[in-house]
């Protein structure tokens, strides 16, 4: 019964969202809805042979995706009308609720099927449809006309962001309120070395790594004044820092370096020399200007494909080379979301060796009573600056992306608003989970990039085709008009999520299960208990 | 083998060791008796580096320890099972132990050390999955001289092993501190129960307000009448 709950709120859910893109969007929206529904009532399902599963869960799919097709039947046939569209093509329609009801039952009988396999094969099963969805999406995206894949990439860099501040904040527990400073450092070592400003052009497969080398080497250094400071202390020198470097690139454009010796100590003493100078008047980073274009990536692999980007561009299987998915253009996405995808299970990889190994082990210990730890024969500075420096290195990957992907960086990005949201997507997700932080990112930043702005064409077109005119009075009119653009309410919204978060599920979507144990000791015990050899066995290994 | 020479330790501007010097040889048991804020406590923090002495010397085998970062004393096999057990409240029974045996390099044995643990304390073995902030005290006293335990130390240093432990139990681990000094363990032992600390000791110091007022072989010390007066309730 529990399930059909879940089945009519999933439904609800993936109906509004029909409400904001319409045409194809039911399709898609449909399909990736039965796999949200599928994952979370397979947590609720007892393992039985994969047939009686299946068929169990059948009653909640079919619920969801009716409910589906009926808010988007309702959508097509009233709704178009009163924003001041016309209704999509029948067959578009047709098809359209279809695949996305067929989706919508499908994903969920298959992966509540899956859930009768032995665990690991079930893991594996998921792993498979998962990737297979990742690597459909943008074509799907593409045919369908949706266009999220842009948006999508914005969340991704986010969900690398989250990635690396969670080794900081979750594993060992360090609160850093200034962490899109790394970001920054990430995005600008990339702008000065591969765009024109200063004459350099670094490869971006190179460049890459410089950047995450520079933020990691900038983690080390701003975490090393921070090594004796506890909680709210460390928290507000982090947040200093975070407010320091944007403010820094903001302001870096006379740089003038003298040789003080020759320049500045001799001549007090009435000592004629010739002053040394370095650099005078150097426009280091561009003010608020900002730097671009900056270099983006390519293959090197496809060189004797046709170059003239405009004739081919967004075609993914051409020529004889199949494989070939077009330019890093900012006209077509699909390349820039292979490359956060191929980064991201860079990072995910990665952090998990980590996160298991001696030094992980040392974080959780650092993070649950320092002294405790230091007892054990961990060394606290080490293992605290191990700590922002990696975690800075990750955020160093995704500002060379960001950089490269915007062809531009400029200094208010990066400010403080940017470190709270990277720090939402964390807390969101489950504090020291990955799989709970790539959903916390995912979760927060399309609603953020994607269907706040939906949502405020939505209403904007609803206002004056529909509600507008019926309002008389002239000045209501233009107060309902000037307030209803849920852009403006972007962070009371990041806020209010937050704060339901924090009463309601203060332990994240996905939690770590050592939080979970703590904040919901009576509950969900039992969970806990299946899932600690688990991660007993990874520690060994 | 571990030697602490004239010790003045502060908490602020609050002296509490006031010049302690005492030895502990290998192969011994030394035990440190002492009434509430004596200074006990304080002694084992400052050996393990977790309190530095404003003057005086920690010697452990010719190794300055004074001027050693309390992570580097554990690595020379120093190990504590704490007043106040400071055991990882969030981390299982065995995260816990497996945390203990994070100082060695040579891990081939660290199943029958596992073993050997819960052969002492069954009732952690019952309880590997469960979180040690989760524990009852007593299990959290067991958790954490495990823990030392699985550092393999050479010197094992133990505040109040016994508080909290059930009269049974207590007698356990008296036995287990006898049986793993038989083993060629070093121990620094301080108890409340001075009477049961004396009667395992090879040797033992009376410490008063942050100094040493007595040294003397377990034996002399239980003996003793000041001593049997103040710390082992003989009227
Ligand atoms: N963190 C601290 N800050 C200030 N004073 C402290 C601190 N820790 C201990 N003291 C003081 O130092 C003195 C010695 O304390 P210590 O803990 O060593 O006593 P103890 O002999 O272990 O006593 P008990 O038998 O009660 O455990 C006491 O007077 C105590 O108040
Ligand atoms: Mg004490």
């Amino acid at each position: 019964m529990k399930n059909i709950r879940s089945g009519i709120t999933f439904g609800i859910v993936g109906g509004l969202l029909t409400f904001l893109f319409g045409g194809w969007s039911v399709a898609v929206i449909g399909s990736l809805m039965g796999v949200g529904l599928g994952m979370v009532i397979i947590g609720k399902l007892e393992r039985k042979n994969p047939m009686q599963i299946a068929l169990s869960v059948l009653p909640t799919a079919l619920v969801a995706g009716s409910i589906l097709v009926l808010f988007s039947l309702y959508q097509n046939n009233f709704v178009q009308e009163a924003i001041g569209k016309r209704p999509a093509a029948v067959n578009i329609v047709l098809y359209g609720n279809l695949i996305g009801f067929l989706g919508a039952v499908l994903f969920t009988t298959l992966l509540a099927g899956m859930h009768g396999l032995p665990a690991k094969q079930e893991q594996q099963w998921r792993m498979i449809l998962l990737a297979m969805l990742v690597v459909a999406f943008p074509f799907i995206d593409k045919l369908t006309a949706l266009r999220w894949t842009a948006q999508i990439i914005f969340a991704l860099i986010f969900v690398i962001l989250g990635l690396g501040l969670n080794i900081v904040v979750g594993y060992a527990g360090l609160l850093d309120l200034g962490y899109a400073a790394f970001f920054a450092i990430g995005a600008y070592t990339t702008g000065m070395l591969s765009s024109g400003a200063h004459n350099i052009h670094i490869n971006f497969w190179l460049v890459i790594w410089i950047a995450a080398a520079m933020a990691a080497i900038w983690g080390f250094m701003l975490g090393a004044p921070t090594l004796p400071l506890r909680g709210d202390y460390l928290a507000i020198v982090t947040l200093g820092f975070g407010e320091i470097v944007p403010v820094l690139f903001k302001n870096l454009i006379n740089v003038t370096i003298k040789e003080p010796f020759t320049c500045w100590i001799l001549p007090m003493f009435k000592i004629q020399t010739t002053c040394k100078v370095f650099v005078e008047n150097f426009d280091l980073t561009l003010g608020e200007k900002g730097i671009s274009p900056i270099g983006r990536p390519w293959f090197p692999f496809f060189g004797n494909l046709p170059t003239n980007v405009n004739t081919i561009h967004g075609q993914w299987a051409i020529g004889s080379k199949w494989l070939y998915i077009g330019e890093f253009e900012s006209s077509n996405p699909i390349t820039w979301y292979f490359l956060i995808i191929a980064i991201i299970l860079l990072s995910v990889f990665v952090i998990r060796r980590l996160r298991d190994s001696r030094l992980g082990r040392s974080w959780m210990a650092i993070r649950e009573d320092e002294l405790a730890a230091a007892q054990m024969g961990i060394d606290p500075v080490k293992t605290k600056l191990a700590a922002f420096a990696l975690g800075a290195t990750f955020s160093g990957f995704a500002g060379a992306f960001y950089a490269a992907y915007i062809s531009g960086i400029f200094p208010s990005v990066f400010d403080f608003s940017a470190s709270i949201i990277i720090l939402c997507v964390v807390i969101l997700g489950g504090i020291g989970n990955i799989n709970g932080v790539i959903v916390g990112g995912l979760v927060l930043m399309t609603a953020d990039r994607l269907f706040l702005p939906a949502l405020k064409d939505f209403l904007a077109s609803l206002l004056t085709h529909t509600i507008l005119p019926s309002i008389s009075d002239p000045v209501v009119q233009l107060a309902v008009k000037d307030n209803a653009n849920p852009i403006l309410y972007r962070f009371l919204l990041f806020g209010l999520t937050l704060v339901i978060m924090m009463a309601v599920r203060p332990e994240g979507l996905i939690p770590n299960p050592q939080n979970r144990a703590e904040l919901h000791a009576e509950e969900e015990a039992p969970v806990v208990e299946a899932e600690t050899p688990k991660t007993k066995k990874a520690k060994k290994g | 083998m571990l030697e602490l020479k004239d010790v003045h330790t502060y908490y602020g501007n609050i002296h509490a060791l006031k010049g302690i010097s005492l030895t502990v040889n290998d192969g011994e048991i030394v035990t440190l008796i002492g009434s509430n804020g004596a200074g006990k406590s304080t002694t084992l923090r400052t050996i393990q580096g977790l309190n530095k002495p404003r003057s005086g010397s920690v010697v452990l085998n010719g190794i300055e320890l004074h001027k050693l970062p309390a992570h580097e004393i554990a690595m020379l096999g120093v190990a504590q099972s704490p007043e106040g057990r400071m055991i990882f409240p969030r981390m299982t029974v065995m995260e816990n132990l497996e945390m203990g045996a994070y100082v060695r390099k040579d891990l081939t044995s660290f199943n029958d050390d596992l073993e050997h643990v819960f052969s002492l304390f069954p009732r952690l073995k019952e309880r590997v999955t469960q979180k040690g902030g989760t524990l009852s005290g007593g299990e959290q006293q067991m958790l954490a001289m495990g823990r030392a335990l699985m550092a393999k130390p050479k010197i094992l240093l133990l505040d109040e092993p016994s508080m909290g432990l059930a009269p049974l139990l207590v007698e356990l681990i008296f036995d287990t501190i006898k049986k793993l000094n038989q083993e060629g363990t070093t121990i620094l032992l301080v108890e409340q129960n001075a009477l049961m600390a004396l009667s395992i000791a090879h040797r033992g110091y009376v410490l008063q307000t942050g100094e040493i007022i007595l040294s003397d072989s377990a034996q002399n010390l239980k003996n003793d009448e000041m001593v049997q007066k103040s710390y082992l309730g003989v009227e």
